[in-house]
């Protein structure tokens, strides 16, 4: 596999681990407010490529953040205990929201990758126009 | 006479640098969040060709242009610790990637366009435009 080829591909895996990541955290953030929801990450791993070695990102098994749950006071809820506390979820949201950033610069750093392998393998099959 | 002109096994290899290099870049930006990925470089061209570009350029490495051994090999290894690592063992900089991606496509944009007017050159004195 040609050079091009191969930076095409490692873009495109970083693309869909970046997009795998931010789906799980639009999942945390819409699920902030869920009793007793806990909040999911995704595990990076690097995955050689069995005939080129290069090593690609993939996204390993889902994980439960094992935080404590926020214990929220409402006697009125019909999961309250008898103290008239009922568990929350452990999402924090300033989190999500930075982890999303994050992702979002990431994804936009294998896109610019991907596009740039395009315009120089664009650029080769130029030569061979008079 | 006219098989195998230097600079064009010059443009040739500058090209080939590149994409392998833009190869690598690629590799260190999707694991930019990779906890423990250490990112990775090309030798610089300049290693490769030696840094007095002579007319007739001398063969001391295997790996030289007119050298006798393999075309051309560029090498891959680590690139040497900034001082910058993520808690999680990364120390791949996002920045300093887009900084090479940029000197990598323009090595490119360069080897093509010497080609390409090496190629005019050999066209025009075949009286063809």
């Amino acid at each position: 596999m040609s050079d091009f080829s191969q930076s095409l591909s490692v873009s495109a895996s970083g693309l869909k681990a970046q997009a795998t990541r931010l789906r799980h955290l639009s999942e945390n953030i819409a699920n902030a407010d869920t009793p007793g929801y806990r909040r999911k990450t995704v595990p990076f791993e690097t995955a050689f490529a069995p005939r080129d070695g290069v090593a690609q990102v993939t996204t390993g098994r889902v994980k439960l953040d094992r935080a404590e749950l926020e214990r929220i006071y409402d006697p009125s809820h019909p999961l309250a205990d008898e103290s008239g506390h009922h568990d929350g979820s452990n999402v924090n949201l300033l989190i999500e929201i930075a982890d999303a950033r994050e992702a979002q610069r990431s994804y936009e750093a294998n896109l610019k990758m991907f596009d740039q392998a395009r315009e120089m393998s664009t650029g080769l099959m130029e030569l061979l126009r008079r | 006479m006219h098989q195998n002109l230097t600079i064009f096994r010059m443009a040739h290899a500058l090209a080939s640098h590149a994409g392998t290099r833009q190869a690598v870049i690629a590799q260190n930006i999707a694991n930019a969040d990779t906890p423990g990925y250490r990112p990775l470089d090309v030798a610089p061209f300049s290693d490769i060709v030696g840094h007095r570009v002579e007319v007739q350029q001398k063969a001391t490495r295997i790996s030289h242009l007119n050298g006798a051994g393999t075309p051309f090999e560029p090498e891959i290894k680590a690139m040497p610790a900034s001082g910058h690592t993520n808690p999680n063992g990364n120390a791949v900089t996002l920045e300093e990637q887009m900084m090479h991606a940029v000197e990598v496509k323009r090595q490119h944009d360069r080897a093509l366009a010497i080609y390409k007017s090496t190629l005019g050159i050999l066209r025009t004195s075949l009286g063809r435009r």
